[in-house]
């Protein structure tokens, strides 16, 4: 019967410096398979859309502007996204990655939560069709 | 000028300002302390006083079912309970500000007024929690109590008087108490601990069990003034037990370091046990506190009939 | 002002624990009947954070089903998903890869390492001892900084696939992990050493919540709060799933079933889980990580069961031929060992009361099912989001 048995703990952290990580100003480095932010990579992509059929959160979309000519915008919803990894398992042509360096997503507006990937051309017309009058960022629009 | 140093004591120091502002620097360093010996960061300097602006700034609900006159008045006695019992002490070194034959007593009734206001602010309210956290606060109170006066009664009956001032000159003068006392001493720390709630005496006030215990319904200023009471009460509890025991206070220094040390080994002892339930709270303190006391002051008061000088 | 009316039975004072009570990490409600400090009665109410994930799996298909599974829970999540592998493979009837298996089994460990050095740390913070709860708390961040490593999340992993595993272990993880593993070893023996000789410690756990032999059999009592009390019932051992045949694992008993047994059991488990997972880094066997799950899994119904940090974990899949499932029905261990809080709790302190709580290690996110009541006079009735809402706020005027 000791009392007191977390007594060589007490007094070793008396004189050490303690654990506690001071984020933001140390920041440990993050794991190589740290599943952070996704990306995708146009050029490889043919349009199968498996990574958007199993998605278990809708956070993918892909608006078609040109099937034959392969001109896709990916529509991605850093909100939505439960960060699981099942579409980077899913693509054959590996054109999607999850960042290991872009883990700090918090922000304090919405728009930074809405992300397109693509061609730039492609992009810029996606959204040119959605701020026309009546257009919309869809597949329908 | 009689009247201009009574209010500046009553104000400014050794009660008041100073006391306060002395508080929450003791809580600080205490939660620091602690924070250490857990191998943790601890909080900034500034937050026991944020936490005080904090809550006086915070609305102050009033249970339905309360005596309100009893509700709002409560806290307010107990602060000033716990400073003026800090107007008997030699708070920072310096002779205390009023003094007279029997004023221990006194300051231990005033020290204990806050835990009695604590039972009955607790008593008042109708939540199942309040009422038995207040039933344990009051069962904590009846059975440290003794014991503490004991021990603290030792070096008076060295010192051969009751007043807390010529203490502190006795202590100053000659061995250091504790070499001569130490069983008085340790039942004399252990007592504040209890008197203060600090782990592991903190069943009345268990936040996992009865969530806030008596003070679960109080919010804002009511909340804040009990919080700022208790640091209060720290700083007068270290000074009394290092005034007596560690040699006496004679200057700012020795103040500062000798309660210091005595928060460092409050903080060791904090972080060393688990909570004691209520009922081994009492079996602790009357089993054993009680009897080490009596022993203590029947060794002391033989010795002293037999003329032995320490 | 109110009138204070007086209560009908003025003997009995009721204290409620929950639904927001410091002493629980998510909402259950509680209400001990105590005289004085003694506890007389206790009534349980669950039900708090019904999610309704059975029937929004209806809705997806099987592959966005397991990450949905997969967070019914936070600290047994990777066993969750599992379960549902194992369900769903054994429909499909594929035989997974034994490396993925092995694998599989390695993040189940860890998985128990995680949860138990957490509830080491939850209970201790339950019996005032804080500084347990740190020091173990501190050292849990070393098992999710490797379950990290391995896996890229802290918690909510993500390992399975239907069919295997996403990831591999390699030399260097395999390293990171022995060493993380010979650091909490020692660790793991300080606090057995903490727990059974601090004499305050001891004084909250022994010989309190007493469990028997007798009680934890009537009451179906599963996981390390059975084998505290003796009760020889681990589905490790007894029905191996994944690669447990490869693996053996050794049955961890004690026979007090007080609260300091509990803390005695899960400890030993932990030791158990060491040695277990530096036995699958020795001995990996090669291969595949995956295996092909078609989309569509044929028709029929299959369970599984495996052993959450908990206890038993029983899954029930039903197919009808489609990419959705028909019906999963989820059967965590928490909900067994709710009662015997009932039975354990009358005669002891209200002070007790949280640490024999905790000492089950409740996971209430887990456990909120809904149950069809049949009344032999009335129809069957379901109640739409309108009519539940109505209810409530007549319930609560």
């Amino acid at each position: 019967m000791t009392l007191g048995a977390m007594l060589s703990d007490v007094l070793t952290s008396f004189f050490k410096k303690n654990s506690t990580r001071r984020y933001p100003f140390e920041k440990l480095p993050a794991p190589n398979r740290l599943r952070g932010k996704l990306f995708w990579d146009p050029a490889k992509c043919t349009g199968c859309q498996l990574c958007i059929k199993d998605c278990p959160s809708n956070a993918i979309e892909l608006i078609v502007l040109d099937k034959v000519s392969k001109r896709f915008v990916l529509r991605y919803h850093v909100d939505r996204c439960t960060y699981c990894g099942q579409c980077v398992v899913n693509c054959r042509f590996k054109c999607l990655n999850m960042s290991s360096t872009d883990w700090e997503l918090a922000s304090t507006r919405k728009e930074p939560f809405t992300v397109y990937y693509g061609k730039d051309a492609d992009v810029d017309a996606l959204l040119a069709k959605a701020t026309a009058p009546g257009g919309s960022a869809t597949n329908e629009g | 000028m009689n009247t201009v140093f009574p209010i500046l004591a009553l104000l400014i120091f050794p009660s008041g300002l100073f006391v306060l502002a002395g508080g929450l620097v003791y809580e600080w360093a205490d939660r620091k302390l602690i924070a250490q010996l857990q191998n943790r960061i601890g909080p900034r300097w500034f937050q026991p006083l944020a936490d005080f602006v904090k809550l006086l700034a915070k609305e102050e609900i009033i249970p339905d079912g309360v005596n309100p006159g009893l509700f709002i008045g409560l806290p307010i006695v107990a602060l000033a309970a716990a400073l003026t019992a800090s107007l008997y002490v030699p708070m920072a070194g310096l002779a205390p500000a009023f003094s007279f034959q029997g004023d221990l007593v006194v300051t231990l009734y005033l020290l204990s007024m806050m835990t009695i206001c604590i039972g009955l602010a607790g008593a008042n309210t109708n939540d199942r929690f309040s009422l038995v956290g207040a039933t344990r606060a009051l069962t904590q109170l009846f059975s440290y109590e003794a014991p503490f006066l004991l021990a603290l009664l030792g070096p008076a009956i060295l010192a051969g008087t009751w007043n807390i001032g010529q203490i502190n000159a006795y202590s100053q003068t000659h061995l250091w108490m504790i070499v001569v006392q130490p069983v008085g001493f340790v039942v004399a720390l252990v007592g504040l601990m209890g008197k203060l709630e600090l782990p592991p005496f903190d069943a009345p006030e268990a936040e996992t069990e009865i969530v806030s215990g008596a003070l679960t319904e109080y919010s804002g200023r009511g909340l804040a003034l009990f919080r700022i009471g208790r640091d209060v009460e720290l700083l007068a509890g270290l000074t009394l037990i290092s005034a007596f025991y560690l040699g006496g206070l004679s200057n700012p220094i020795f103040f500062v370091l000798k309660t210091g040390v005595l928060l460092l080994v409050t903080a060791g002892l904090q972080s060393l046990f688990a909570r004691l339930r209520i009922d081994q709270t009492v079996g602790l303190w009357w089993r054993i506190g009680a009897l080490l006391a009596l022993a203590q002051l029947l060794v002391l008061i033989v010795l002293k009939t037999l003329g032995v000088s320490l | 002002m109110t009138e204070m009316q007086p209560s009908p039975h003025p003997e009995k004072f009721i204290v409620p624990i929950g639904p927001q009570h410091p002493a629980l990490k998510e909402p259950g409600h509680f209400e001990f009947t105590v005289d004085g400090e003694i506890v007389t009665g206790a009534s349980i109410r669950l039900g708090y954070v019904h999610r309704g994930i059975e029937k929004a799996t209806e809705g997806q298909n099987w592959v966005q089903n397991l990450y949905l599974l997969e967070r019914i829970c936070g600290i047994c999540s990777h066993i969750h998903a599992l379960a549902y592998c194992l369900g769903v493979e054994k429909l499909a009837n594929v035989t997974v890869p034994p490396r993925a298996q092995a694998i599989r089994i390695l993040f189940a460990e860890l998985e128990r390492i995680h949860s138990h050095l957490l509830w080491l740390g939850v209970s201790a913070h339950e019996a005032g001892f804080d500084t347990l709860f740190m020091y173990s708390w501190r050292d849990r961040e070393t098992v999710m900084e490797l379950l990290e490593k391995l896996s890229g999340n802290r918690v909510n992993y993500s390992a399975n696939l239907l069919g295997g595993v996403k990831f591999d272990v390699d030399q260097e993880q395999s390293d990171a992990i022995r060493k993380g593993l010979d650091f909490l070893e020692e660790r793991t023996h300080h606090y057995m050493k903490v727990i059974t000789t601090d004499e305050t410690f001891l004084g909250r756990t022994r010989n309190v919540g007493i469990l028997t032999n007798a009680q934890a059999e009537a009451l179906g009592a599963v996981g390390p709060t059975a084998r505290a009390s003796g009760v020889p019932r681990d589905l490790r051992v007894e029905s191996p799933y994944a690669a447990y045949d490869q693996y053996p694992v050794k049955l961890v008993l004690d026979h007090r079933g007080d609260l300091e047994a509990k803390f005695v059991v899960r400890i030993n488990e932990l030791l158990e889980s060491y040695r277990l997972i530096r036995e699958i880094l020795e001995t990996l066997p090669a291969g595949d990580l995956t295996v092909r799950v078609p989309r569509r899994l044929p028709e029929g119904e299959a369970i599984s069961r495996v052993e959450a940090p908990r206890g038993e974990l029983f899954y029930f899949l039903k197919s009808n031929g489609s990419d959705k499932p028909e019906r999963i029905k989820v059967r965590t261990p928490s909900i067994c060992n709710f009662s015997t809080i009932a039975a354990v709790v009358i005669g002891q302190n209200l002070a007790d009361v949280p640490m024999i709580l905790a000492g089950i290690d409740p996971c209430f996110s887990c456990n909120d099912r809904a149950v069809t009541i049949r009344r032999s006079t009335a129809q069957d009735e379901a109640w739409s989001w309108e009519d539940l809402r109505r209810y409530g706020n007549e319930y609560y005027r």
